[in-house]
């Protein structure tokens, strides 16, 4: 990289989050830049689902902020959540809506988008996860991967800068986890800038750009993956990735 | 028998139609306003700590009353108190609908709390507003899970409708009453009654467990 864009698509600084006595996230900084992939690995219980979902407010953080391209999120927060995209482990899709249905909620409601530009923008990212012949389909009528696929589009069709993925391929049967891998493949070939948690460290060391080791809520390295995964510093990422691996 | 039939159900199909369409009549009205309640009442359930208090203290009265009293208490006892309802018709179906809606707002709350956090956390993570949350994403699930509970508690006002007789209210059973009263030959006209009334409940539950099954099967959930 030579010339890297000034402000970071995504800053957080000293995030702290506490649940009653219990203190989970321990003064989190993390600059992401434009266009960059980040996986997040860590023990289970480390932090990384109350990280990601303290970046959009589905938890509230203790302290610390949060800068979307370089904006401090104050108190606009549903304006916060529409610039960063969401994915959930469990896909959330709303089983009373089509495929369709549930890409352009969003775009309809929250940008009050005009419904066949939102329509046409829903048919662009179903054709992206490439399930557009699904798109009058309802969700209980598609696979798990099928379904990420949707949950996926839908978080895209907010037309995002940034795109954080929970585990999103974890209650996945093996042979639909690629499907859905190779989307998040794409994505990050498209330029999309992306967090990403997961326990796929195949993915983590082919696709992102930098690696984030969690330890009971604080970085405890941060590298690319070439580095975190061939020469951890931390002892305790050696520990956990060996762990992982065997 | 046949004979008796003709005599007391025949010639006197028009006392008992009109008496099914009040009947009707304060069966719908009933319902509605039971469920717009039942709505109001879930709302406030929901909005802070007082008024949570009182909904929950509503739904615990209404629904530990019985409706009888209610009927009487809100005819007899609510126009001194509140200047309505003036009607003996408004009172039947104030006191149907404030039974109905309390059970109502209780399966609405078993509804919304059987709702999985995700689905509202997904609405939130897209920047949806409380309000197109619930309208949108809550409002249509909890309507399709309730549908059997709604369907039992139609079938539940219709059978309390019955009491309003009381009260002076000409319904089918008010009319089924004086027919009996001034020939005092119930078999006929009372079995006639109880099929009518049968025959209302079994329609109006097949016809909305129709609609219901309808809509699960468009989404693809279990019938
Ligand atoms: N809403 C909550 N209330 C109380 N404690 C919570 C809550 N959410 C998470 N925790 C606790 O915070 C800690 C971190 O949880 P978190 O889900 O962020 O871990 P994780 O790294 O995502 O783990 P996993 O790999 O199992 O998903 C855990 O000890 C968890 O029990
Ligand atoms: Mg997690």
């Amino acid at each position: 990289m030579t010339d890297p864009p000034a402000t970071p698509a995504l800053s957080v600084r000293n995030l702290h989050k506490s649940f009653g006595p219990l203190e989970v996230l321990r003064g989190i900084s993390l600059d992401i830049a434009q266009g960059a992939v980040v996986t997040l690995i860590g023990a289970s219980g480390s932090g990384k689902s109350t990280f990601l979902r303290c970046l959009n407010h589905l938890e509230q953080p203790t302290s610390g902020e949060i800068y979307v391209d370089g904006v401090p999120i104050t108190d606009d927060i549903a304006g916060l959540r529409a610039r960063l995209g969401m994915v959930f482990q469990q896909f959330n899709l709303w089983p009373h809506m089509t495929v369709l249905g549930n890409v352009i909620e969003a775009p309809l409601r929250v940008k009050r988008m005009p419904r066949p530009e939102a329509v046409a923008l829903g048919r662009r990212f179903l054709a992206k996860v490439n399930l557009l012949d699904k798109q009058d389909e309802y969700p209980a009528r598609l696979s798990g991967g099928q379904q990420q696929r949707v949950a996926i589009a839908r978080a895209l069709a907010m037309e995002p800068k940034v795109m954080l993925f929970d585990e999103a391929t974890s209650s996945l049967d093996p042979e639909l986890t690629n499907e859905v891998l190779a989307v998040m493949r794409d994505l990050a070939r498209d330029g999309t800038t992306m967090v990403v948690v997961t326990h796929e460290m195949a993915f983590a060391r082919e696709v992102s750009d930098r690696v984030v080791f969690l330890h009971m809520g604080q970085v405890e390295e941060d590298g690319p993956p070439a580095q975190v995964f061939g020469a951890p510093v931390s002892p305790r990422c050696r520990q956990f990735l060996s762990s992982v691996r065997a | 028998m046949l004979d008796n039939f003709y005599r007391y159900v025949v010639l006197n199909a028009g006392l008992l139609g009109q008496g099914l369409l009040v009947t009707l009549q304060v069966c719908v009205q009933a319902f509605v306003l039971g469920v717009v309640l039942a709505i109001a009442v879930s709302l406030l359930r929901v909005t802070g700590r007082i008024p949570r208090a009182i909904g929950t203290a509503y739904v615990e009265f209404f629904r530990a009353t019985p409706v009888l009293v209610q009927l009487l208490w809100v005819n007899y006892v609510w126009p001194d108190l509140f200047g309505f309802p003036t009607t003996a018709m408004g009172a039947g179906v104030i006191a149907l609908a404030l039974q109905t809606s309390a059970y109502l707002a209780e399966t609405i709350r078993a509804g919304i709390e059987g709702l999985p956090r995700g689905q509202l956390e997904a609405g939130r993570a897209v920047g949806m507003s409380s309000l197109q949350i619930v309208r949108r994403i809550v409002a249509p699930q909890v309507a399709l899970v309730m549908a059997p509970a709604l369907i039992s508690q139609m079938a539940v006002v219709i059978k309390s409708s019955t009491l309003v007789s009381v009260i002076a209210i000409p319904d089918l059973m008010y009319a089924a009453l004086k027919i009996v009263n001034e020939w005092f030959e119930p078999i006929e006209v009372l079995t006639s009654t109880a099929f009518l009334y049968f025959l209302l409940i079994f329609l109006i539950s097949l016809a909305a467990n129709r609609i219901s099954d309808r809509f699960r099967a468009r989404f693809g959930l279990a019938v």
